[in-house]
């Protein structure tokens, strides 16, 4: 019976081919719109280092002056000084692992003439931060602890700019110049598809930074810190310049701007945030940490959630889509319509000659079916189309300052959105046969075997 | 055999409740050739209908070859009128962009019959039909007698205890009704009971029993001898 049954419903689809067309357009059309939104709110909510996203968290303790104002959310809470980052870090907690991070920058040059010098952003960083955000490498390596501590001349560098600068030959071991500084090339990252730059909490969409120092690299050689200090009103107000100038009395200082990270399994979690409550208590003796002790210990995934969740622009999008479709779907309903009340006659005849009831909802059903994997087939293309508009509209948005390359891997379908869609699509054809079938499959055998 | 006993069929419309059929009392025996005659509107494609099992009815009993289908559900009602009925129109019903094989074979299909079997069967009601030559013709390359042939090629495929004829002949002119007449003729002969709704009273007459429906209300006609005789004049 299935056998009759898909030849009949492929003989049905061919019976009014511009109908069935289409029905099937208008279902592509939703759902190339729908799944083009989705792709997008996929990479927006998608998050780095998902299989341990749990594990991974940012540490905040509230540092500032007593008459600072009252913090209640995780987001507003200010950063670490770098006091504390050096005190946090040499705990001894095992499995337990930190990372810290502030943004520099400078311009970078190669031995070779011929290419042409880059102003750039760099990430100054320990040795961590390759391993615990685990970063893809083509070449080399990230550096050690050694190079933490003596802040040793190394630089890992993206493969955008190993393509640019040593045109994408293994570059370790080769020169480079950050202004005047030698540095030597120690790794190459592959394409880090993360969506979001979370690791400096700026969570800005689509740019990473391509060049990484050792933090000791850049303090040893004083390179300007591109960072929001958050300092007590005392010590700013000769309007220190922290970003270029006076590092020593920064780094003495109560201000805030460092993001410090650790990696803390499951089983430490309660361990390091008692330890983290002693450590404000210790220091309070010590005449700081003013305010009523506030600390955040907050993992990556209520961080992406948070900034998933606010998308405004995002959530708009969804909300047409999920219109636009329905509409669309409302449409395949009449046309579905149509289209089966066309065949009344034919189906009470074989309502007429024995077919059950049953039989002609699972003839229905498969070309529902069949309608509905089409339609998939090109709602998929259709958001193919979708999506390379919506990349190139951000990248206009952003005025050509990233490029397509980096960013094009967010607006990339994936297997698990394509069987997404194409489950949509099938889902949604059925739903929209729903009332068609019912009415086709009542057709009353006997009204429509008159004679004409 | 086809026994029907205290059947109604009111059909309700907004305006007007119509009595097709009051109380219908009928006894068909198998092997039976049944002419029913009447008016138009009194009540015969009813009869049919119900008699098929395309219709229900809100009263009275139906037994179709000795079981009770008052009650039945969809799919025994379809089961039972592709294996005990085959239905004849006036306006043929053929599937206009099927071959006549494919035709033909549409109740085999619905009652799961294997491929062997369905041709078998196939060939043998085009056989019968006089049409073996056309399986692979479509509908629209006959006359329009050879196209009720096909129909009925159709009906008596699957065997049929029963076979419902509603004016087979309506369509058809005087040759083409009588050779028609004379295939379901022989069918009979080879002991399917039909049941045939015709305006030809010529026709009618060279059935084994005649009923009459008027105004919903069936009955036996018999015919004297001297009546025939009259009429033949
Ligand atoms: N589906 C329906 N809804 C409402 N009334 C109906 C319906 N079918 C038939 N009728 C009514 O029932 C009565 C009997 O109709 P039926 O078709 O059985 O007559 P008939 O004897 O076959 O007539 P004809 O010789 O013209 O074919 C008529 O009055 C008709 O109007
Ligand atoms: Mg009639």
């Amino acid at each position: 019976m299935f056998r009759y049954n898909l030849s009949l419903a492929l003989a049905s689809l061919q019976q009014r081919p511009g109908l069935t067309f289409l029905v099937i357009l208008t279902l592509a059309i939703g759902l190339g719109l729908y799944t083009t939104v989705q792709t997008m709110a996929f990479y927006n909510s998608s998050v780095p280092v998902a299989h341990k996203s749990e594990n991974l968290f940012l540490i905040q303790v509230d540092s500032r002056e007593a008459s600072a104002e009252p913090i209640t959310e995780q987001v507003s809470m200010v950063d670490t000084t770098y006091k504390d980052a050096m005190n946090l870090q040499q705990w001894q907690i095992p499995g337990v692992t930190t990372s810290l991070n502030w943004n520099t920058n400078g311009v970078i040059n190669v031995l070779d003439n011929n290419v042409p010098a880059i102003r750039s952003e760099i990430l100054a960083t320990n040795s961590h931060f390759f391993s615990m955000f685990e970063t893809p490498f083509i070449y080399g390596s990230g550096w050690g602890s050694e190079e933490d501590s003596s802040g040793a001349g190394v630089i890992v560098i993206s493969r955008a700019m190993n393509d640019r600068l040593f045109g994408g030959e293994n570059s370790v071991g080769q020169l480079l110049r950050i202004d005047t500084l030698n540095l030597k090339v120690i790794g190459v990252m592959a394409d880090w598809t993360i969506t979001r730059r979370f690791y400096d909490r700026s969570f800005a969409p689509g740019y990473l930074h391509e060049f990484f120092v050792p933090y000791r690299f850049a303090l040893n050689n004083d390179l300007p810190r591109n960072a929001r200090f958050n300092c007590w009103s005392v010590e700013t107000q000769d309007n220190p310049q922290f970003r270029t100038e006076n590092l020593q009395r920064l780094l003495n200082s109560e201000c805030s701007w460092i993001s410090f990270w650790a990696e803390i399994p499951d089983q430490q979690l309660a361990t390091y945030q008692t330890q983290l409550g002693n450590y404000i208590e210790s220091q309070k003796a010590l005449g700081r940490f003013p305010r009523e002790p506030q600390m955040y210990v907050t993992h990556l995934q209520d961080q992406v959630n948070y900034y998933g969740n606010r998308n405004g622009y995002i959530n708009t999008f969804k909300m047409i889509s999920r219109l636009f479709f329905a509409v669309c779907l409302l449409n395949a309903v009449s046309i579905l319509l149509a289209k089966f009340i066309r065949q009344s006659r034919e189906v009470s005849l074989r309502r007429a000659l024995g077919a059950r009831k049953t039989t002609i909802i699972y003839q229905y059903v498969l070309e529902v079916v069949l309608i509905g994997f089409m339609g998939g087939l090109l709602g998929i293309l259709v958001s193919k189309i979708g999506l390379w508009g919506m990349l190139n509209i951000r990248l206009y948005a952003v005025d050509y300052t990233i490029t397509a390359q980096s960013i094009a891997h967010q607006y990339q379908l994936n297997w698990l959105l394509i069987g997404e869609a194409f489950l949509t699509s099938i889902l949604c054809a059925l739903l929209v046969s729903l009332y068609p079938i019912w009415r086709v499959c009542n057709i009353s055998p006997a009204t429509q075997l008159k004679a004409e | 055999m086809l026994k029907m006993e205290n059947v109604s069929k009111i059909y309700r419309t907004e305006l007007i409740e119509t009595h097709a059929l009051r109380k219908v009392d009928l006894h068909i025996k198998a092997g039976e050739f049944v002419a029913i005659t009447g008016p138009s509107g009194s009540g015969k494609t009813t009869f049919l209908n119900l008699a098929g099992l395309l219709e229900t009815f809100e009263e009275g009993d139906y037994y179709l070859d000795g079981e009770n289908v008052r009650g039945m559900n969809d799919n025994q009602l379809s089961d039972l009128r592709n294996e005990k009925i085959g239905f004849i129109f006036q306006s043929f019903n053929l599937l206009a962009d099927l071959p006549l094989y494919q035709n033909i074979e549409v109740p085999l299909r619905y009652r799961g019959l294997s491929q062997a079997d369905r041709k078998q069967r196939v060939e043998q009601a085009l056989e019968t039909v006089g049409l073996a030559s056309r399986a692979k013709h479509l509908p629209t390359q006959l006359s329009g007698g050879q196209q009720q042939r096909v129909a009925i090629a159709r009906a008596i495929a699957g065997e049929p205890k029963f076979l419902l004829a509603d004016e087979p002949t309506g369509n058809l002119d005087s040759l083409m009704a009588q050779q028609v007449m004379e295939l379901l003729e022989k069918i009979n002969q080879s002991g399917t009971t039909i049941i045939m709704v015709t305006h030809d009273d010529k026709l009618a007459r060279r059935a084994h029993r005649n009923i009459q429906i008027f105004d919903g209300q069936v009955s036996d006609l018999e015919y004297s001898v001297a009546d025939d005789i009259v009429k033949r004049a």
